[in-house]
C-alpha cells in the first residue's frame, strides 16, 4: 500500500516534536522504504522514535481461530507481535503479512492456577518482553518474555481482594505498573519490589479502568461504576485530584487523547461515549456520541484527532470508529465479529490504518481500514418533501446545489480540508473523507396556483354545504370556485343546479353561468363519453328493449343535440371544448344507447352496493321526497349528454330544456343522472379533488349514495389544515354513520364533587360520599349540570345565566353570605 | 433539541428510545392517523418493526406490535395513507440492498385473520436498490399511487384486485401498473415526495435537482419543472428567464387558465432544451451567506423578487396561450 507509505512518513515527521519532549526513547529505528520520502526529511525523519517502527506497516484484514474466547489483547511496541488474554487462553500471536502466527503459549503447567484467569493484559510500551495480566482472583501477574525457561512468570502482587480489572504501565516509566480492582482500589508497583508503592481508594464503587495520562507524567484516571471518573496524581496517594461524574451508571473504559493534553475519552453502559476537555476548571463535556449498546472499550485513533474506537459489551458485536463531530454516524464499522468484541488495540501507536480486535467468539481479527464498511455511504444524502400548502423543501450536499454557477467555492475535500493538519496536503485519501458534512436546505415556493394549497382552504371555509335550498347552495359553490379560478368546478356546480333543480330556477342557474362566460372545458366530459363507449359496446344487447323505446321517445331529442354540437362548434373556438367532441365522435346512434347504459355498466365497474338507481326505484320514490326533490324530477328528462351540452352553451339549453320538460317527466327522473354525477365526482377524487367530491355529495344529499371513503380523506385533510370548524360540520352533515360517530369519540366528561372532590359516580348529580348535591346554583338551587361560575371571592356559584341577572339587581352574593362579589 | 413551528420555537423532549434494532435503523415513519398512534422503522438487517403508544398521553410507552423480516436490508418505508376501510393497513419497504437479485420493493399487508403482516407484492421490475419510496396520498382513490426512487423515478399504480371468496384470508392481489419511468435525472434518484393532494411528484437526486411531475387527464406523466438548488436556470435558457421573470402578463394569463387541481392539465410536447424555460426559481439559499451574496446579485436584476424564499413558477408556452 505504497500511498499510505506516503501518508505516515509525514505523519510521522508531525510526531517529532511530541517524541523530543519524552527523550526517554531509546531504540532510533528509521524506515526509508519509500524513496520518495527521503531526501529532505531524512533529518527529521532520524529524530522519530517509535513512529514507525522497523518497518512500514501492511498487511490485510485477517483473523485466526482461537482456542478460547479472549479478554483482552494488547500489542507489541514494534507492532509485530499481539498477545491475547482470556479466562482460558493467554498467547502471543506474531502479526505477518497475510496471517497471525501463533508464537507463545504463556498458559504452561499442568494445573493452570488462578493466576492465568485474565481480565486484562498490556503489553510494556517500552520494554518489549515485559507484559503485565489482571487475573479475574485478584492477583496482578507480571511476565517476562525474556526468561529462558517456559514459564516466564516474573512478579505476582496479590493484594487486591476482588478481580482485578485493568493493569496499565507507565508510558514513559519502565517500572511503574498501575492496577484497578473489583474492590474500588487502585494500586502501584513499582516492578522492582515486592509489593505495591502506593494505594488509591477511591471511596467510591468498583474501578473499571485505569488509564496513565499519556503526557502529563504524574497524572492517571480512574473510572467507577457509579459513574465518576477521577483524575489523580500518582504522588499523591490520599486523595483525589479531581472528580466529575461522567455517566448515568457504571463507566466502563476511558482512554486519553494521544495528543490533545486535555481530553478524555469514556464510555458507560448509558451507551454514550462522551469527551472531555479537562484542562478547564470543570470537566467539560465536549463531545457525545449514542451509540447503541453499552460501551466497552474505547480507543482514541491515531494520527485522527477526532476518531475514536467503541466496541461495546453486550448485544452489539460490531466494532466502530465515529468522529466524534459527527456522533450520530459512524465514520467506518467492522462487522466481522460474531459475538460481542472484548478487546481494541490501534496495531501501532502512529498507524491509523489497522485495528486489531479479540472476541468472544474465540478469532482474533486484524481489520484493514480500507475494508471497513462505511454506513453513511448507505445514508441517504439528500431531503425533499412537499409541505402542506404546496412548498417545497429541498436538502442536499452544498457543493451540489452551488453546483456549477459559484466558481469561487472549493468543491469540499479537494485540499486544504481543514479537519486534517496541513501535511496532508497530497490528495487526501478517499477512505479517510468523511461524506460531506453541511447541507444547503432551499424552500421553494410555488406560484403555480393549482400547486400552492390556499385554494384548498379557502374553498373549505367558504363553500356553504347546509342550510339553504339546493339551487342556492350550488349558486353559491359555483360563485366561490369562479373567484378562486376554477372555472371548471364553478361550472360543475352550475350544472348539478341544472340537473336537480327544478325549470322555475333553472332560469337563475343558465344566467349565472351565462354570466360566468367561462368556457366549458370538461375532462370529465370526455372521460364519461370514453367510457360510456366502451360500456355500450359490451352491454348493448343487454337492454335492448328498454333503448329502443327511449330511443323513439327522445328523437325530438336528437335533433336538438345535433343543433347543440352545431352550435358549440360555431361557437367553442376555444381549444378544448373543440378537443373534446372532436376527440369523443358524438354519433347520434352512440349516444343513446351509452346514455343508458350508464346505471348498469357503473354497476358493474365500481361495484358500488345495490343501492344504486334503477329507473322503476323512482315511481316508489316520487310521491315520498320532499318538495324541492319533487322539482328534480321535472327538468332531467333530457340525458346527460343533453345537460351538459346546456352548460356548453348556456343560452340555448335554456329554451331546449323548456320545450323539452313537458315531454318526458315520467321517464327520467333525477336520478337518472346520479351515475353520471357519480361518475364525475369518481374524476374529482382520482384526480386529487376530494374536496370537491364531498361537498357535492354533501349537498345532493339523499339525491346521491355516499362514499364514506372519501369522508375519511377530506376529513383528514381538512384537519391537517386545521380546518376544525368546517371538518366538524362535514361529519355532522354525513349521513354515514361510521363518520358520524366521529363526533361521538372521547366526549366523555368527568366530574369530581365539589365538596369532597372525589369523583361522581355517573348515575345522577348526589355525591355518593357526601351526599350533597354536587354544584347547587345560589340563585335557583337545583344543580348546575353544565357551565358553573363561581366567584373568586366567596366561592358561590351557580348557572351563568342566574348569576349575571342577579348581579345586574344587587351586588351581593346571592347565596347570603354577605360578600360583595363582582360580575366582569 | 428545539423546532420551529410557525414561528414559534418549540422545545423538544426526548420521551423514549427505542433500541430494538442491532443494526442502523434507516427510515422511520408515523403511520397514517387512523390507525393511531403507530411508529414503522426499518433497518439495514432487513427487519420493519411497528411499535404503537397505546397512550397518547404518555409518549415514553412505545410497545413494539409487529417484527417484519424482509430478508433484505431496508432502507426505506412508506405507508398506505388511504383510510378505507376496504383497504387494510398496507406498507412497502424498499431495500438497498445490492447483492441479491430479484424486486427490491416489497409490499406488507395486515391481515384481520391472522393479525400479522403478511407479503402481498414484490415489484419485480425494480431491481436496482432503492433509496425512498413513497405512498401518494389516496383522497377516495379504490387504487394506489406509488414512487420509487432508484435510479430513475418511477409511478406504480396498485390495482386490488377482488378478493374471491375461498381465498378472502390471503392477502389481496394487486394488478400492478408501471405507469411512468423517468430517467431524466441521469443518477441515482435519492428522495420522492408528493404534495398533500397527490397531484404533483417532486424527486431529487444527484444531479442536484429537483424535477417535478405531474399527470395529466389521461394519467401521463410528465416533468412540469425542474428546481436548481441555486435558482440558477437548468438548461442554459439563462437570459430569457432572468430577465422576464413573473411577469404580470405571464401572472394574469396563467390565473386565467387555471383550473383546480382536478382541472385541466395540458402540456405541450416536452422536448428537453424546452423543459428548462417552463419552470425557473429564484431567490437565495437560506444557510450559506455566500449564496446570499450570489443571489443578491439575481435580484438586482430581477427586482421583482422580494420575497424572501425562493419561488417557482411556470411560464406558460405560447402554442396555447
Amino acid at each position: 500500500m505504497p500511498s499510505s507509505n506516503d501518508g505516515w512518513s509525514f505523519s510521522a515527521t508531525a510526531q517529532v516534536q511530541r517524541h523530543r519532549s519524552t527523550s526517554t526513547e531509546c531504540g532510533y529505528i528509521m524506515c526509508f522504504n519509500n524513496s520518495a520520502t527521503a531526501g529532505t526529511k531524512m533529518e527529521k525523519m532520524a529524530r522519530v522514535t517509535t513512529s514507525l517502527g522497523s518497518n512500514t506497516i501492511s498487511g490485510c484484514t485477517m483473523f485466526c481461530h482461537l482456542d478460547a474466547p479472549a479478554n483482552a489483547i494488547s500489542v507489541c511496541r514494534d507492532a509485530a507481535q499481539v498477545v491475547v488474554a482470556g479466562r482460558n487462553i493467554f498467547k502471543i500471536y506474531a502479526l505477518e503479512e497475510e496471517q497471525f502466527v501463533e508464537k507463545l503459549n504463556l498458559r504452561v503447567g499442568r494445573k493452570p492456577s488462578l493466576n492465568f484467569s485474565c481480565a486484562d493484559v498490556m503489553w510494556h510500551q517500552m520494554d518489549e518482553n515485559l507484559l503485565a495480566t489482571a487475573a479475574t482472583n485478584g492477583a496482578v501477574v507480571t511476565w517476562n518474555l525474556g526468561k529462558p525457561s517456559r514459564n516466564k512468570q516474573d512478579q505476582l502482587f496479590t493484594e487486591h481482594k476482588r478481580t482485578v480489572n485493568k493493569v496499565c504501565f507507565h508510558p514513559t516509566e519502565v517500572h511503574m505498573l498501575l492496577s484497578g480492582s473489583q474492590d474500588g482500589y487502585m494500586k502501584c508497583f513499582d516492578l522492582r519490589r515486592k509489593e505495591s508503592v502506593s494505594t488509591f481508594s477511591g471511596q467510591s464503587e468498583s474501578v473499571r479502568d485505569v488509564q496513565f495520562s499519556i503526557r502529563d507524567y504524574f497524572t492517571f484516571a480512574a473510572s467507577f461504576e457509579n459513574g465518576n471518573v477521577q483524575l489523580w496524581d500518582i504522588r499523591r496517594p490520599d486523595r483525589y485530584e479531581r472528580m466529575f461524574t461522567a455517566h448515568n451508571g457504571p463507566v466502563f473504559c476511558c482512554d486519553w487523547h494521544p495528543e490533545d493534553r486535555g481530553w478524555l475519552a469514556t464510555g458507560g453502559r448509558d451507551k454514550m461515549v462522551k469527551v472531555w476537555d479537562i484542562t478547564t476548571n470543570r470537566a467539560k463535556e465536549i463531545h457525545c456520541v449514542q451509540t447503541i449498546a453499552s460501551v466497552a472499550r474505547v480507543k482514541w485513533r491515531p494520527e485522527r484527532k477526532y476518531h475514536l474506537a467503541t466496541c461495546s459489551m453486550m448485544v452489539d458485536h460490531n466494532i466502530y470508529v465515529w468522529d466524534v463531530r459527527r456522533p450520530f454516524i459512524p465514520f467506518a464499522t467492522f462487522e466481522e465479529h460474531k459475538d460481542v468484541t472484548t478487546g481494541i488495540v490501534w496495531r501501532h501507536l502512529h498507524d491509523p490504518g489497522f485495528l486489531l480486535s479479540g472476541s468472544k467468539d474465540s478469532t482474533l481479527y486484524q481489520h484493514k481500514f480500507k475494508d471497513a464498511s462505511r454506513p453513511v455511504d448507505k445514508a441517504n444524502p439528500e431531503g425533499l418533501c412537499f409541505g402542506l400548502f404546496g412548498d417545497l423543501a429541498f436538502a442536499a450536499k452544498e457543493s451540489l446545489i452551488s453546483g456549477g454557477g459559484d466558481s469561487n467555492r472549493k468543491p469540499y475535500g479537494s485540499g486544504g480540508d481543514r479537519r486534517y493538519p496541513i501535511f496532508f496536503f497530497k490528495k487526501p485519501d478517499l477512505t479517510e473523507q468523511f461524506a460531506h458534512e453541511s447541507s444547503a436546505l432551499s424552500v421553494f415556493e410555488t406560484d403555480l396556483e393549482s400547486s400552492r394549497m390556499d385554494w384548498f382552504v379557502e374553498t373549505a371555509r367558504r363553500y356553504l354545504l347546509s342550510g339553504k335550498p339546493f339551487g342556492e347552495l350550488c349558486d353559491h359553490n359555483a360563485k366561490v370556485a369562479k373567484e378562486l379560478n376554477r372555472p371548471q368546478v364553478s361550472t360543475t356546480w352550475t350544472m348539478l343546479r341544472i340537473m336537480y333543480s327544478d325549470p322555475g330556477n333553472l332560469a337563475t342557474a343558465t344566467s349565472i353561468s351565462k354570466g360566468g362566460s367561462i368556457p366549458l372545458m370538461n375532462s370529465f366530459n370526455m372521460k364519461e363519453i370514453a367510457a360510456g363507449g366502451l360500456g355500450s359496446e359490451s352491454r348493448l344487447d343487454r337492454g335492448k328493449g328498454e333503448i329502443r323505446q327511449d330511443t323513439i321517445h327522445l328523437d325530438p331529442g336528437n335533433s336538438l343535440i345535433n343543433n347543440n354540437d352545431e352550435n358549440e362548434e360555431t361557437e367553442g373556438s376555444e381549444g378544448p371544448a373543440d378537443y373534446l367532441f372532436g376527440d369523443a365522435e358524438l354519433e347520434d346512434d352512440d349516444l343513446y344507447p351509452m346514455e343508458h347504459e350508464n346505471p348498469t355498466a357503473e354497476e358493474a365497474e365500481y361495484s358500488l352496493p345495490q343501492e344504486a338507481f334503477p329507473l322503476r326505484h323512482e315511481i316508489v320514490d316520487n310521491p315520498s321526497v320532499p318538495e324541492h326533490l319533487q322539482d328534480k324530477v321535472d327538468s332531467p328528462h333530457v340525458s346527460g349528454n343533453e345537460a351538459e351540452a346546456v352548460c356548453l352553451t348556456p343560452i340555448k339549453s335554456f329554451s331546449l330544456i323548456s320545450i323539452s320538460q313537458p315531454l318526458y317527466e315520467s321517464h327520467l327522473p333525477a336520478s337518472f343522472f346520479s351515475p353520471v354525477v357519480r361518475e364525475m365526482l369518481q374524476h374529482y377524487a382520482e384526480a386529487g379533488d376530494v374536496q370537491m367530491a364531498v361537498s357535492v355529495l354533501i349537498v345532493l344529499g339523499d339525491r346521491i349514495r355516499k362514499e364514506e371513503h372519501w369522508y375519511t380523506s377530506y376529513i383528514d385533510l381538512l384537519q391537517r389544515f386545521e380546518l376544525w370548524n368546517v371538518s366538524n360540520e362535514v361529519i355532522k352533515l354525513s349521513t354515514s354513520s361510521a363518520i358520524n360517530c366521529l363526533n361521538q369519540t372521547s366526549t366523555t366528561l368527568h366530574i369530581n364533587c365539589s365538596n369532597c372532590k372525589r369523583p361522581m359516580s355517573n348515575k345522577g348529580w348526589i355525591c355518593d360520599r357526601c351526599h350533597q348535591c354536587a354544584s347547587i346554583c345560589a340563585v335557583c338551587h337545583h344543580v348546575v349540570k353544565g357551565l358553573f361560575v363561581w366567584c373568586q371571592g366567596c366561592s358561590h356559584g351557580g348557572h351563568l345565566e342566574h348569576i349575571m341577572n342577579w348581579l345586574k339587581s344587587s351586588s351581593h352574593c346571592p347565596a347570603g353570605c354577605g360578600h360583595l362579589c363582582e360580575y366582569t | 433539541m428545539t423546532a420551529c413551528v410557525r414561528g414559534a420555537v418549540l422545545k423538544m423532549i426526548k420521551r423514549t428510545t427505542l433500541v430494538d434494532s442491532r443494526t442502523s435503523v434507516t427510515d422511520v415513519k408515523f403511520a397514517p392517523k387512523h390507525m393511531g398512534l403507530m411508529l414503522t422503522t426499518c433497518s439495514a438487517d432487513g427487519v420493519v418493526r411497528i411499535y404503537e403508544a397505546p397512550d397518547v398521553m404518555n409518549l415514553s410507552q412505545w410497545s413494539l406490535q409487529h417484527e417484519i423480516s424482509c430478508k433484505l436490508s431496508c432502507s426505506c418505508i412508506s405507508w398506505n395513507p388511504s383510510s378505507s376501510r376496504t383497504h387494510s393497513p398496507m406498507i412497502a419497504v424498499g431495500s438497498d440492498d445490492n447483492v441479491n437479485v430479484g424486486g427490491k420493493v416489497q409490499i406488507y399487508e395486515y391481515n384481520e385473520n391472522t393479525r400479522k403482516y403478511g407479503k402481498a407484492e414484490t415489484l419485480a421490475t425494480v431491481t436496482d436498490p432503492v433509496h425512498d419510496i413513497a405512498f401518494a396520498p389516496n383522497l377516495g382513490r379504490s387504487f394506489h399511487v406509488l414512487a420509487v426512487a432508484t435510479k430513475d423515478v418511477r409511478i406504480f399504480k396498485l390495482l386490488p384486485l377482488r378478493k374471491e371468496l375461498s381465498s378472502s384470508s390471503g392477502p389481496t392481489k394487486f394488478e400492478i401498473q408501471t405507469v411512468a419511468q423517468f430517467e431524466n435525472h441521469n443518477s441515482q434518484v435519492w428522495r420522492v415526495s408528493w404534495n398533500i393532494t397527490s397531484t404533483l411528484l417532486a424527486s431529487s437526486g444527484d444531479d442536484g435537482c429537483v424535477r417535478l411531475w405531474k399527470a395529466n387527464y389521461m394519467d401521463n406523466w410528465k416533468c412540469t419543472g425542474i428546481l436548481k438548488g441555486d435558482g440558477s436556470p437548468v438548461n442554459g435558457t439563462s437570459n430569457q428567464i432572468f430577465n422576464s421573470p413573473l411577469g404580470s402578463a405571464n401572472q394574469t394569463i396563467q390565473n386565467s387558465l387555471n383550473g383546480a387541481s382536478a382541472g385541466r392539465y395540458f402540456f405541450p410536447p416536452l422536448d428537453p432544451p424546452r423543459a428548462g424555460s417552463r419552470w425557473s426559481s429564484y431567490a437565495q439559499l437560506l444557510p450559506p451567506p455566500t449564496l446570499i451574496e450570489q443571489t443578491c446579485d439575481a435580484d438586482s436584476v430581477n427586482s421583482q423578487l422580494p420575497h424572501p424564499r425562493r419561488r417557482y413558477t411556470t411560464q406558460p408556452e405560447n402554442e396555447w396561450v
